[in-house]
């Protein structure tokens, strides 16, 4: 039992920043119609723009992190949207599709090329310490990555349904014409959206690193538990995001002890096939009816 | 109050406006009708900045505002209520209604002007906490027409406000409509419901392949044997 409740609070703490990853993911799709199959590599890049920080620039780990923090937001946000989507999406979705797995493979390519191929230690947030409680060793640093996702997630859902802006970005995401009709500045909530796909992304980066390692092929499994976390949990909602992104990191950290550490990596598509087959508007999502 | 000169214009090359020229009056309801594709929807859009003017003016109170995009022509008192359904699904009524003031500085007089709104149409009041998609389409109508309302416009244009309506509701619209005309408002609308949307306008436009074949008093129009003729598939000139 307490070795139960160990893994899930571990899958959840992993679940959570899978669901940041999502959620940026059906973010970009809801409001620019952005399939971003880079979206791994966007949670891959900001650590070695930390570690750039720290080696490079010899700034402190905070500080780096705000560094990479405003590198992102330029790069992962504002040069996406205006150098990839804008000239692409007038060619249609999968033109688009297409460009994001070609800017992946780039970004993947450049680290290898620039940084190194080989896993790189990144320092962690939180301090190494586990307690112990009845029987379970509860790790810190799950505690504060959990903590800090959620409290991402809960701020941004906050932001979209409370304040004007927020909600000016759900019209320009669900109604884009009526939203021209009325006034919103349509293109700013567009970009705004990347701008905070980019934070998420960022966010997400500083938190797996430590576990993971920063290395440049990180992207790959990221990018497709995301994928799948966003499809499970119904692709054109934040919350489905969420619940999708947790589902995976605790089946991902039950299958490995209860079934087989082979297998593990197989979870999520399976997971993937069926909520394809049996639900496949996802566990929150309703079906999407998109007038021509 | 509102005059397009010569007007051309469509979306990217293709053409659907070939120098529409008319005048409205302040205060007044206009129904434009004719033939499907003869570019009646398409005026609205000239005038909201939605299209591309290849040539033309469009003069509001005196002012050039051709080519003016949405925000602007809303900060000059235009307010623009398209054709088919015009929520935002998965928001309140309340922040439906709030949108319609979103480009105003001024919060305070919009929730004032929100709660004025749901005092005209309270069936809004019962349902503000309710999702737009969760109304039906002559409730969401109605709130589209309020929300049209929140920056009490000078000039509406309402495209095709009865489709999809009961009769009843159909009647309901043209009354708000009749009674903001009182209140000062010039109203431009389209109707597929020629005959009764001729019976509550002061005057009435027939627009074919994007020009305006007649421009005349509604009652007028409404007796014309080639207004009649136009409807059953014929052209202006093959009647008289």
């Amino acid at each position: 039992m307490a070795e139960f409740l160990q893994l899930i609070l571990s899958g959840l703490a992993a679940g959570s920043i899978y669901a940041l990853a999502a959620v940026g993911f059906t973010l970009l799709w809801q409001a620019s119609q952005t399939i971003n199959f880079a979206q791994g590599e966007f949670v891959m890049l900001p650590a070695f723009f930390v570690l750039v920080g720290m080696t490079v620039l010899g700034l402190p780990l905070w500080t780096s992190i705000a560094f990479a923090l405003v590198l992102s937001l330029i790069v992962l946000g504002l040069m996406f949207k205006k150098l990839v989507v804008e000239p692409m999406l007038p060619h249609g979705t999968l033109p688009l599709v297409i460009a994001t797995i070609a800017l992946g493979v780039l970004l993947k390519e450049s680290v290898k090329e620039f940084y190194g191929a080989t896993a790189q230690p990144f320092p962690a947030i939180f301090p190494q310490t586990v307690y112990n409680v009845a029987g379970a060793s509860i790790s810190l640093q799950d505690i504060g990555n959990l903590t800090v996702s959620m409290l991402a997630i809960v701020g941004l859902q906050l932001f979209l349904g409370r304040t004007r802006t927020g909600r000016c970005m759900q019209a320009t995401a669900q109604n884009p014409n009526v939203a021209e009709i009325l006034g919103v500045n349509v293109k700013r909530m567009v970009l705004y959206t990347f701008l905070i796909n980019a934070a998420l992304a960022t966010v997400a980066s500083v938190l797996i690193s430590p576990i993971y390692l920063a290395k440049f092929s990180n992207g790959e499994t990221l990018g497709l538990v995301a994928f799948i976390a966003a499809i499970v949990g119904g692709f054109n909602q934040i919350r489905g995001a969420l619940v999708g992104g947790l589902l995976i990191g605790v089946i991902d950290n039950l299958s490995a002890v209860y079934i087989s550490a082979q297998y593990r990596s197989a979870m999520p598509l399976i997971l993937l096939i069926i909520i394809i087959l049996v639900r496949p508007q996802g566990l929150l999502g309703t079906s999407e009816g998109r007038s021509v | 109050m509102l005059e397009l000169k010569n007007v051309a214009g469509g979306y990217g090359r293709i053409t659907i406006l070939n120098g529409t020229s008319f005048e409205i009056p302040k205060a007044s309801i206009t129904t434009v009708i004719g033939p499907n594709g003869a570019g009646k929807s398409t005026v609205f859009k000239a005038v909201f900045g939605l299209l591309n003017i290849h040539s033309g003016q469009i003069l509001l109170e005196g002012e050039d505002v051709t080519g003016r995009k949405p925000a602007e022509m809303i900060a000059r008192g235009v307010t623009y209520v398209p054709q088919g359904r015009n929520v935002v699904p998965q928001l309140s009524v309340f922040h439906n209604l709030e949108l319609g003031g979103i480009t105003s500085k001024d919060q305070a007089t919009v929730r004032r002007r929100i709660d004025e709104v749901m005092e005209q149409f309270p069936m809004l009041r019962e349902r503000r906490n309710q999702k737009a998609i969760e109304l039906s389409g002559g409730q969401q109508k109605q709130m589209e027409v309020a929300r049209a309302l929140l920056l009490d416009p000078k000039l509406m244009l309402i495209d095709e406000p009865s489709i999809g309506l009961s009769p009843n509701l159909v009647q309901e619209v043209f009354q708000t409509l009749i009674r903001l005309r009182d209140q000062g408002v010039t109203i431009l609308m389209v109707e597929q419901n020629a005959k009764a949307a001729l019976a509550i306008s002061d005057f009435g436009l027939v627009l074919e392949l994007g020009q305006t074949r007649m421009h005349d008093k509604a009652d007028e129009l409404l007796a014309d044997p080639r207004v009649g003729q136009l409807f059953l598939g014929g052209h202006i000139d093959d009647a008289a």
